[in-house]
Formats: structure tokens, C-alpha cells, sequence
């Protein structure tokens, strides 16, 4: 329910375009962010990154001031829809997310390739560390063509790797029952 | 290449979602249930490798890797990009949860694109240079979908749009010679994992 409201009230923030609308909406993220006063440093990070999206914008539309201000406009809806987001993410918790993609009827396919994709983050990815670790050890300078090449061996290496991790999780995952056991999160 | 959030139009937004659904359901349609496992972890490698800082003399970027995506899942690509996506957005603040839609379909449609029409090609003679212009291709594919979902939102966009398009055309090359290389050693060192 939680996020069914948190994904109605970001769209209509996204769709707002009067000053006004967006004033009144950004009451309940205000509110969030007294909250949880955490989510501050990622958004000066997301402000900082978007400093280049305004002057983009400012530089190339049709007027500089209207390209300023729209710049602006956009920035505000982004912080308060990554506000909204943030707080419920924060409250929902994992579980709580894949508890409301099931009540979305999202397909048990695409549920199971969620869990196992960050399951197979948290595995590669001490792989790819390694590799990269090693890689700099033994070649802290390279030519750009070289230092692509290795890039591109390394990420077909991974990928090798991770079909053969595949196969063993694969049965493993067939040993205790098969997919059944991922419907009882 | 992510859009941000607050940006686009509401039609779009939709238009944007249909297609990713779309997309998504043939992708697992004709993904085996034996094969989400293989799926899964080819992604979270190709996540992960996305992530990689690779330096450009004084810069850096990071690839998107989405021609391979392509021809290595083929339609699993589609979902793949859609779980892909949505863990940026939580983990990483990329994008967001509500242009994941028109992100996805843009990411999603230019890895498939490259699929159906170098997938084959990639297998046999002249690899390496199939694999160059599917890498290219991919990415110049989004950057011209990037410029049409911002020029449909609004007409003023239209300069940034063509600004946007013509950022990606070195990186497209760059993507380029990395889907080459990855392929190639892809076919010599493993030639069955292709197929």
C-alpha cells in the first residue's frame, strides 16, 4: 500500500509543472526528511551530480533564464521524488519490497532473477575484485587499446565464471525442492 | 544514459513502461525457468564489469555493456536490464524508480536490437568486426532514444537531445572495441558458450 502511494504521489510530482503544486507537494517529503535526516548526504551528492544537467539545460534552451529556471524546476522534482522513494524504501526494508512486487502480481520469473542477480552481486563480486586487484599489481600503467583489451578479457573471464557458478547453484537449488522454496519469502 | 527523474512527460512515462512490459514478457517467455540462474549471474557480472571505472587519458567512463548483454542473453536480455536497472536506482540513485520504465525499454530495446541483428553473425567468420559494430551500434541506438524521449517531452529539449547524441558517438566506438574484445576472447577461449 506504502509503495502504491509512494509511486502516485512521485508521479504526480513529476507531472506538476506550476511553482504553486510543487510547493504544496513537497509538505509530506519535508516531513520524510525531518525523519530521517540521513538521506541530506545523498542528496547534496544527487545535487551535485545534477549541477550539470542545469547548466546543460540552461545552455542549450531556447532562452537562458527559462532554461535556468526549468533546470530548476526539474531538480526540485527529482529531490522530492528521490525523497519519497528514499523513505520508503528506508521503512519497507528488502523483504518488504519483494513482499509488495508479489502483491503487484510482478511474474515469479522476474522475482527469482531479482534475489539471484544480488545474490550473484555479492559473489562476482569478490571475483572481479581479485581480478582487478591482480591487474593493477602487475600493470599499474597502460595504453589505452591494452588497458581495453585487458578490460574486455577480464569481463569475458567473469563471465565464464559465472556460467559455471551457475550450474552448481542451479542443482543446488534443484537438491533443496527447486524455485518452490523462493515462493515462501 | 540514465534519464532522471522529474524530467519527462507523463506520455512517455507510459509509453515507456508499455514497451518495457512488452519487452519483458517476451524475454521471459522465452526464457527456460532452468536458465534464470544462468541469467541471473551473467547479469550480476555484467553489473558488475559496468561498473568499472576504464580511464580515457585524463576521464574516465564507465561502459554500459549492453551489446553484449544482447548477444550473449539474447530476449533474457530485457528482464535482465529491468533487474539490473532497478538495483541502480535503489543501490545507486541512477535513474530512478519512476522512469525505470523508459530507461529500461531504451537499454533493453538497443541490447535485443543488436541481438537479432548480429547474434548469428557473431558465431561465424568476421566476428570481430560484427561484434565492433553491434557494440557501436547499441549504444548510438540509446543515445538516439535518449534524444527522442526528451524531444517528445518537449520541444526546448530538442538542442540537449542532439548534444546528448553527439557525446555518445566516441564512447559508441569505445563500446565498440570492448564488445570486440570480449566476444573475441569469448570465442576463443570457450567457443560452446556463444552457442
Amino acid at each position: 500500500m506504502i509503495l502504491l502511494f509512494a509511486i502516485i504521489y512521485a508521479l504526480i510530482i513529476s507531472l506538476s509543472n506550476s511553482l504553486f503544486c510543487l510547493v504544496i507537494e513537497s509538505l509530506l517529503p519535508v516531513i520524510i526528511l525531518i525523519n530521517c535526516p540521513g538521506n541530506l548526504k545523498s542528496l547534496v551528492k544527487l545535487n551535485a551530480l545534477n549541477l550539470f544537467m542545469i547548466m546543460t539545460l540552461a545552455l542549450t534552451w531556447p532562452n537562458f533564464r527559462e532554461g535556468v529556471i526549468m533546470g530548476l524546476i526539474i531538480t526540485w522534482r527529482l529531490n522530492l521524488i528521490y525523497i519519497i522513494f528514499a523513505g520508503v524504501i528506508a521503512k519497507l526494508g528488502f523483504t518488504g519490497i519483494y513482499a509488495a512486487l508479489v502483491r503487484f502480481h510482478v511474474p515469479e520469473k522476474l522475482r527469482i532473477l531479482l534475489l539471484l542477480t544480488m545474490r550473484g552481486i555479492f559473489i562476482m563480486n569478490n571475483r572481479l575484485d581479485s581480478a582487478l586487484i591482480a591487474l593493477k599489481l602487475r600493470a599499474p600503467e597502460m595504453k589505452f587499446m591494452t588497458r581495453l583489451k585487458t578490460f574486455g578479457y577480464i569481463t569475458g573471464n567473469i563471465l565464464l565464471q559465472s556460467e559455471s557458478r551457475s550450474e552448481k547453484m542451479l542443482q543446488a537449488i534443484k537438491c533443496r525442492g527447486g524455485f518452490e522454496g523462493f515462493n515462501q519469502l | 544514459m540514465h534519464i532522471s527523474e522529474g524530467i519527462l512527460s507523463g506520455g512517455v512515462l507510459i509509453a515507456g513502461w508499455a514497451g518495457t512490459l512488452a519487452g519483458v514478457s517476451v524475454g521471459l517467455k522465452k526464457t527456460n525457468p532452468d536458465k534464470i540462474v544462468k541469467v541471473a549471474l551473467l547479469s550480476s557480472a555484467f553489473f558488475l564489469a559496468s561498473l568499472v571505472n576504464v580511464k580515457i587519458g585524463p576521464s574516465s567512463t564507465h561502459l554500459s555493456l549492453l551489446a553484449p548483454m544482447g548477444l550473449i542473453l539474447g530476449w533474457a536480455a530485457f528482464p535482465a536490464i529491468v533487474v539490473a536497472l532497478l538495483l541502480q536506482a535503489v543501490l545507486f540513485h541512477f535513474g530512478g524508480l519512476l522512469v525505470l520504465g523508459v530507461n529500461a525499454f531504451i537499454m533493453g530495446i538497443s541490447a535485443v536490437s543488436v541481438y537479432l541483428l548480429f547474434g548469428e553473425k557473431i558465431r561465424g567468420t568476421g566476428s570481430k568486426i560484427y561484434s565492433f559494430i553491434a557494440g557501436a551500434l547499441a549504444v548510438m541506438i540509446a543515445a538516439l532514444l535518449v534524444g527522442l524521449s526528451l524531444g517528445l517531452t518537449d520541444g526546448n529539449f530538442l538542442t540537449a537531445a542532439k548534444l546528448i547524441i553527439l557525446v555518445h558517438l566516441p564512447l559508441s566506438l569505445i563500446e565498440g572495441l570492448a564488445t570486440m574484445f570480449i566476444i573475441s576472447w569469448l570465442k576463443r577461449v570457450s567457443p560452446e558458450f556463444l552457442s
